[in-house]
């Protein structure tokens, strides 16, 4: 194979080259079997699943920043929550007024603890 | 222009890993390196250059990483496989097929071509990480292409009845 197909590879690789010297490489079946099989080797080089480990790579780095972000917000709830419940937000007041009074009857007696009547 | 050391990491950490993963044939291990460049990053001053210089400087601590890793192979003893060679499914086949003919290349053609193919790097990067010039970036691209393809002609010929992308993507 000779350095004419050098043009080839630059075109594959999207790296300027002279169009003139493409044009010849490509006028031959050995360039345009050469161009091919530049192709192919790409696909055969390139580990299949290889984005895929890529993005699996990320996702792993990715798990222990969600759980921690999972942690900060419980922990932001609670104590956001302890917060707001100090602060009043169910103000303690008086107790109401009774609206109605029990009177014990007048036979009431009080009976020693342990004893039923 | 200054140079983000988190920004560096996001734009190259896929590239560097897929740089490693065919360099030094493991996925752990190109994990590994890959933070391991990133580790050597933090501990230097970024050099204010163009995007391409930068990018060049980056994969040059990469391809020494790689180096370092398989002369401290090369000292340890190799360890006895515990799978049968021939039980591998047909992919795995190809793919050490692809990793032993790669480690026939030549050091510098094996590299400058996986920071072509794997990373996606332009000939003028890979010319800053490998101390070439774009020229010869390019006459190595095509000598490493030139003797995969002979390597690995029964692959390649398999893989042209199959549809495929300018890329090298998957359809």
């Amino acid at each position: 194979m000779s350095d004419t197909h050098e043009v080839i590879s630059a075109f594959l690789d999207d790296e300027p080259f002279d169009p003139s010297q493409l044009a010849e490489a490509l006028s031959e079946p050995a360039g345009r079997a050469f161009l091919l099989d530049v192709l192919a080797l790409r696909h055969v080089v390139q580990p299949q699943g290889g984005h895929q480990a890529a993005a699996s790579e990320q996702q792993r780095r990715r798990a222990p920043l969600k759980a921690l972000i999972a942690a900060a917000a419980v922990f932001v709830a609670l104590a956001g929550g302890y917060f707001v419940g100090q602060r009043g937000g169910v103000a303690p007041t008086d107790a109401p007024p009774a609206t109605r009074v029990v009177e014990a009857p007048a036979a009431w007696q009080d009976v020693p603890a342990g004893r039923i009547r | 222009m200054t140079v983000d050391p988190e920004a560096l990491f996001v734009a190259n950490q896929h590239r560097l890993f897929r740089y490693f993963r065919r360099a030094v044939g493991q996925t752990d291990t190109a994990r590994d390196l890959t933070q391991d460049v990133f580790l050597r990053v933090s501990r230097t001053a970024i050099p204010k250059a163009g995007e391409a210089e930068v990018t060049g400087w980056l994969f040059s601590i990469a391809r020494n990483l790689a180096l370092d890793h398989h002369r401290k192979r090369l000292r340890r003893p190799n360890p006895v496989a515990l799978v049968d060679d021939n039980s591998r499914p047909p992919t795995q086949d190809v793919d050490f097929a692809v990793n032993e003919a790669l480690a026939r290349l030549d050091d510098l053609d094996r590299d400058v071509f996986l920071m072509r193919e794997m990373a996606g790097l332009g000939y003028q990067e890979i010319a800053g990480a490998c101390g070439l010039t774009p020229d010869a970036v390019r006459s190595r691209i095509h000598r490493a292409r030139l003797e995969l393809r002979r390597q690995l002609a029964a692959p390649i010929a398999t893989r042209r009845t199959i549809p495929m992308r300018h890329s090298g993507r998957e359809p």
